[in-house]
């Protein structure tokens, strides 16, 4: 995690499923003081409810600080989870690293 | 018409046991032929009937178990999932959020059928076109 102008960085791999609720909720936990966070979830290839209730509830945190969040997501199951539990317009999403950065930047 | 491909696995309802019965449908649909952008519909939806399964459908103190079936014919549609356990449906209704898990899954799955006679079997259908 980094501070001092560029976002925390928040990254997660591979398989985001109920079995790593309680590893994800902890680490989110962790990020709760950072001013700007850029989720990195390019790397999650598969992700379930359980992990988009974790993190609805670090985004809904952080907006009530007014601290931003971006969700980059570059694959394709994660994308469409979202799409159809009817959250894309609750998250800002992104699939590419810069467009994140960007808006990140532009909410400070 | 061929003979119906089918898949049966049956596992400890514990949180690995998710991606343990997922990993095996998704071979079994490769295996089939069944495209990439219906596996992640299917994976989507089933993978949310396993961890509704594996969050609420025993208590805590009790492990019991949940079973994958799945059958590909050649008549859409084309390929059904049963995600079966037994645990009590009713009472898991009340977790808050669950409503995502419910809404991904009508969104993903042509059909979806609930059967609380025996535990819970939530039967899902999808329709596909060979890859």
């Amino acid at each position: 995690m980094t501070t001092n102008g560029s976002p925390a960085v928040v990254r997660f791999d591979g398989e985001l499923d109920v079995s790593r609720k309680d590893e994800l909720r902890s680490t989110l936990q962790s990020a709760l003081q950072a001013h700007s966070v850029l989720l990195d979830l390019a790397g999650v290839t598969y992700a379930d409810s359980t992990a988009l209730v974790e993190l609805l509830h670090f985004c809904t945190d952080l907006k009530e600080s007014d601290v931003p969040v971006a969700l980059l997501i570059e694959t394709p199951q994660f994308a469409r989870l979202i799409k159809y539990a009817g959250l894309d317009q609750v998250f800002a999403v992104f699939d590419n690293r810069d467009e994140a950065l960007a808006y990140l930047a532009a909410q400070a | 018409m061929t003979k119906p491909s089918e898949l049966r696995v049956r596992k400890k309802a514990q949180p690995r046991a998710a991606g343990l019965l997922r990993h095996a449908l998704d071979a079994f649909l490769r295996s089939n032929g069944i495209d990439p952008d219906t596996r992640i519909d299917i994976i989507t939806a089933v993978g949310e009937a396993l961890a509704n399964s594996i969050e609420h459908a025993y208590a805590p103190n009790k492990i019991g178990h949940v079973e994958l079936r799945a059958r590909i014919t050649d008549v859409e549609p084309r390929i059904s999932v049963d995600i079966i356990d037994g645990g009590r449906f009713i009472s898991r209704l009340p977790q808050p959020h669950r409503g995502f898990g419910f809404r991904i899954i009508r969104t993903a799955a042509r059909t979806m059928r609930i059967d609380t006679s025996a535990g819970t079997a939530i039967r899902l259908e999808f329709d596909s076109a060979r890859a």
